[in-house]
């Protein structure tokens, strides 16, 4: 087992003068499980490509200090001596599979290597068999799922036997249950195998805890490397960083001495107080944050969806009977399981797709009389991947582009709109250029442009860091209290409780709940947020992050009392 | 887009080699024989195998579209084809065409070139559907040549560019791009930002792909050879029935017993040819004849 050193290491790409990598020294010894965190361009991706040795062997750039692997520098040691010892797993599943069926891509790594065929047969047996891929090996790789796409990746690098396996945020384009499986399998391994791992993630909630050790990067430096996630979330609130999971920032919040990274953990410092609020009607003073929603008429609905039923050109039935209401003001997250007909509904409201039967209505109008291109000024809409949208060589051009087509004046709406998403010093920089976030904000500005009454997102805090989904969220609060109606299709169980009014579950083509997000996110096996769970059956509805510091400090006041009454 | 779907029979289980030497055997026969009964006899036998691989339904389709095209070539052969003797029907002088003399020798000659196209065409239909491509690339990639990894990548990321183009298009339509109106030459103008977003978006996941296959050693050294076809009784009864085939076609287009005259008479069909089809026949139907014992008697399966 091989123990990663690193010295004085720094590294520029070609086309930068900031460097991505500046003087990082660091140990990682055999077996340990390393959680690397920080915003982008912290320079998480490029440490990791720099233990892999395709920084600088692939990416070119200039590069000072050395990584040893067992005390040989990796400079010294050829491709297929790094290949056999470092693994890597990268962000997209589609972007990093390159053959036609699972069984080809998992013994590609291996032909690389020149392994003997008998050699090659015994490791995908065995890898398949640990991942659960045995009877997928003659499928057709664009048929399977994202989270089996990735787990084929994993298992391709698997397959290869090595010593260190590093991670690149591999569940960042999964839903919540792929992604579970991805990192409990990493676990796993790391446990039962005792594989070093080398973990960049954003949704903490979900690896805090898994990790032995925890790195804080920002500008290309390691601000922080820590064992215990306690001091990371106390250093985390000392420094107003935004990379801690909820429950840890929560207790950190209200400077509790023990910080749990589990909802297990939490509820058990919780236990002392279980018998203080056994009836807790009213113990929350102000359950929820309101937003001011400027004056509006809120009789008529923005949109109207009556007995709506879909059905695909290939006889698939999507949408069955559903009807819904949006008014103005209205911040609406639809949740729901894969193929449950989210993205769906929401074409039918932007007239991409026209009601088999039913009737959906945008402001009173029948959208099946309307084109897209008639609803567009009206009704915005914010696809997955903001790269669909970019193509020009400036921001700015990209606003205009919106604009011209549908015929609209500018009068200063696009300055307006770069200043609200703090891309004012971006207008005439080349978008491909920007990292994941400002992609998104300017896709969403280029589609803002036009003042729309309506704003449709379709999965957009998909690979976004905690920092990010934050002034998402906080953007679309206040599109959402100058009146714009608001629907965003999530999995994030967090955002929605943070940001949301309502929340409607679907579930193969039907609604099955909708109702205002306290009541709909409590007490729910799945679909309920960590602060949820860590209150259920102490504290009734306590969703977002101020609720359950509100609830927390009452519970531990209560407490005090008690104790100095007795 | 990957069409092929493997279906429990024994041809889809056959080594690939075995089912691409059928095709090859077919092929060669359907080429150098131009006896219409021995065409025929080819016709049967690839169709009774696409039939036993259970693949009739996509071959109806490939049978429709050629039937068509068949019935062309038939009309303009014997329109245009001045030759043959026994006259079916004369016209009176057309202008530009003059006389049409349609004899039963140029229909004979066109049907003759149909059941070849036919044949043809249902051997790719074999091809597509009852044989994964990758494993045709593998036969052929032992030594893991570049191009071989070219067109595998290109199986695989074609259907993902045609959902990025779907994607885009609807992406570029909620931003007020008119793909549905206009002229037709505006639509195509139209459609440049879609394009233009493709490509960039192309290059980028390109860029992606180099580092994972690096990462994972590509061009790292000398590369092996993944494996685990097997040979099976199957194969080698198969393979000995289409060498007899194969021999026989040969020998009989060397002597001569192949070759038919069209014109200015059609030639009589003797019994040596209705023999020699039969055999021919018998032999390239053997992988549906075991396939037939295979799904009938579980110790044939097990044996074979």
């Amino acid at each position: 087992m091989a123990v990663i050193k690193i010295k004085d290491l720094i590294y520029n790409y070609t086309d930068t003068r900031k460097p991505s990598l500046d003087k990082i020294n660091l140990e990682i010894p055999e077996g340990q499980f390393v959680l690397v965190v920080g915003g982008s361009g912290s320079g998480k991706s490029s440490l990791l490509r720099a233990i892999a040795g395709l920084i600088p062997d692939f990416y070119g750039g200039s590069y000072g200090g050395a990584v040893y692997l067992d005390n040989i520098n990796l400079r010294q040691l050829d491709r297929r001596n790094i290949v056999n010892r470092v693994g890597m797993v990268f962000q997209d599943p589609e972007s990093q599979l390159v053959m036609s069926s699972v069984e080809q891509e998992i013994v590609f790594g291996m032909e690389n290597l020149g392994l003997p065929n008998h050699l090659m047969k015994r490791r995908l047996m065995e890898v398949t068999s640990a991942l659960g891929l045995s009877n997928h090996l003659n499928i057709f790789i664009p048929e399977l799922s994202g989270g089996q796409k990735q787990k084929v990746a994993l298992a391709s690098v698997l397959a290869m036997q090595p010593e260190i396996l590093i991670l690149d945020e591999p569940t960042s384009q999964l839903d919540p249950v792929a992604s579970e499986e991805i990192l409990s399998i990493v676990k796993r391994l790391n446990e039962e195998n005792g594989i070093t791992v080398i973990l960049v993630e954003q949704r903490l909630e979900r690896c805090f805890h898994l990790a032995d050790r925890i790195l804080v990067m920002d500008k290309g430096q390691i601000v922080l490397d820590q064992n215990a996630p306690e001091t990371v979330a106390n250093w985390a609130l000392k420094n107003n960083s935004p990379f801690v999971p909820p429950l840890a920032k929560l207790f950190a919040s209200v400077q509790y001495p023990e910080i749990p990274t589990t909802v297990k953990q939490g509820r058990e410092i919780l236990k002392p107080y279980y018998q203080l609020c056994k009836s807790s009607a009213g113990f929350l003073s102000a359950p929820n944050k309101k937003v001011e929603i400027m004056e509006i008429n809120k009789d008529q609905p923005m949109v109207e969806i009556k007995n709506l039923w879909f059905t695909y050109a290939n006889g698939k039935e999507v949408l069955k009977n559903i009807s819904i209401q949006l008014k103005p003001g209205d911040f609406t997250i639809i949740m729901g399981g894969n193929g449950a007909g989210k993205t769906t509904l929401i074409k039918n409201i932007n007239g991409l797709l026209k009601p088999g039967r039913g009737v959906v209505q945008f402001q009173g109008k029948d959208t099946k009389k309307l084109s897209v291109e008639e609803l567009a000024p009206d009704v915005a809409y914010l696809a997955q991947d903001p790269n669909d949208y970019l193509f020009l060589p400036t921001v700015r051009e990209e606003l205009a582009f919106t604009l011209t087509n549908l015929n609209l004046a500018d009068n200063g709406i696009s300055q307006e709109t770069l200043a609200r998403l703090k891309m004012s010093s971006f207008e005439e920089v080349n978008p491909r250029d920007l990292s994941t976030g400002e992609r998104q904000r300017v896709a969403l500005a280029s589609v803002l442009v036009t003042r729309p009454k309506l704003l449709l997102l379709d999965e957009p805090t998909r690979g976004l860091d905690y920092q990010l989904k934050q002034e998402l969220g906080n953007l679309l609060v206040q599109l959402q209290a100058e009146g714009t109606t608001i629907m965003v299709i999530t999995h994030d169980v967090e955002f929605a409780a943070e940001y949301a009014t309502n929340i409607i579950f679907m579930a193969e083509g039907s609604i099955i709940a909708c109702g205002h997000k306290n009541d709909m996110l409590s007490n729910s096996t799945f679909y309920s947020p960590q602060i949820n769970k860590l209150f259920n059956n102490i504290v009734d509805g306590v969703v977002t992050f101020d609720q359950g510091k509100e609830a927390l400090n009452k519970l531990i006041k209560l407490n005090e009392n008690i104790a100095i009454s007795v | 887009m990957l069409i092929y779907r493997e279906k429990d029979n024994l041809i889809h289980k056959l080594h690939p080699f075995t089912i691409l030497a059928f095709i090859g055997v077919v092929l060669m026969l359907t080429l150098v024989l131009s006896h219409p009964v021995y065409l025929l006899g080819l016709f049967v036998a690839v169709g009774i195998v696409i039939i036993a691989a259970d693949n009739y339904k996509e071959w109806k389709v490939y049978l429709k579209y050629c039937s068509a095209l068949i019935v062309l070539i038939i009309i303009f052969n014997a329109i245009f084809s001045r030759v043959g003797e026994t006259v079916l029907y004369k016209s009176p002088r057309l202008p530009l065409l003059g006389e049409i003399r349609i004899t039963l020798e140029a229909l004979a000659f066109g049907a003759g070139m149909g059941v070849r196209l036919l044949i043809i065409i249902s051997v790719f239909c074999l091809y597509t559907y009852a044989i994964h491509p990758d494993k045709v690339l593998k036969l052929f990639n032992k030594g893991g040549s570049r191009s071989v990894l070219i067109i595998i990548l290109a199986t695989r990321l074609f259907p993902l560019l045609m959902k990025d183009f779907y994607r885009i298009t609807e992406v570029q339509r909620c931003r007020g791009v008119k793909l549905d109106t206009g002229t037709r030459w505006k639509r195509i103008r139209n459609l440049l930002p879609v394009i233009s977003v493709l490509l960039q978006s192309c290059l980028e996941r390109s860029l992606q792909l180099a580092e994972s296959m690096y990462a994972r050693g590509y061009g790292s050294g000398d590369r092996s050879y993944y494996n685990r076809e097997l040979w099976r009784p199957r194969d080698y009864l198969i393979l000995v029935g289409m060498s007899m085939c194969l021999v026989i076609g040969v020998f009989s287009t060397l002597i001569g017993w192949s070759n038919y005259n069209y014109y200015p008479r059609l030639s009589g069909i003797t019994g040596r040819e209705i023999v020699i089809t039969s055999i021919m026949t018998l032999t390239l139907m053997i992988p549906a004849i075991l396939n037939w014992g295979w799904n009938k008697w579980p110790l044939l399966r097990s044996r074979i």
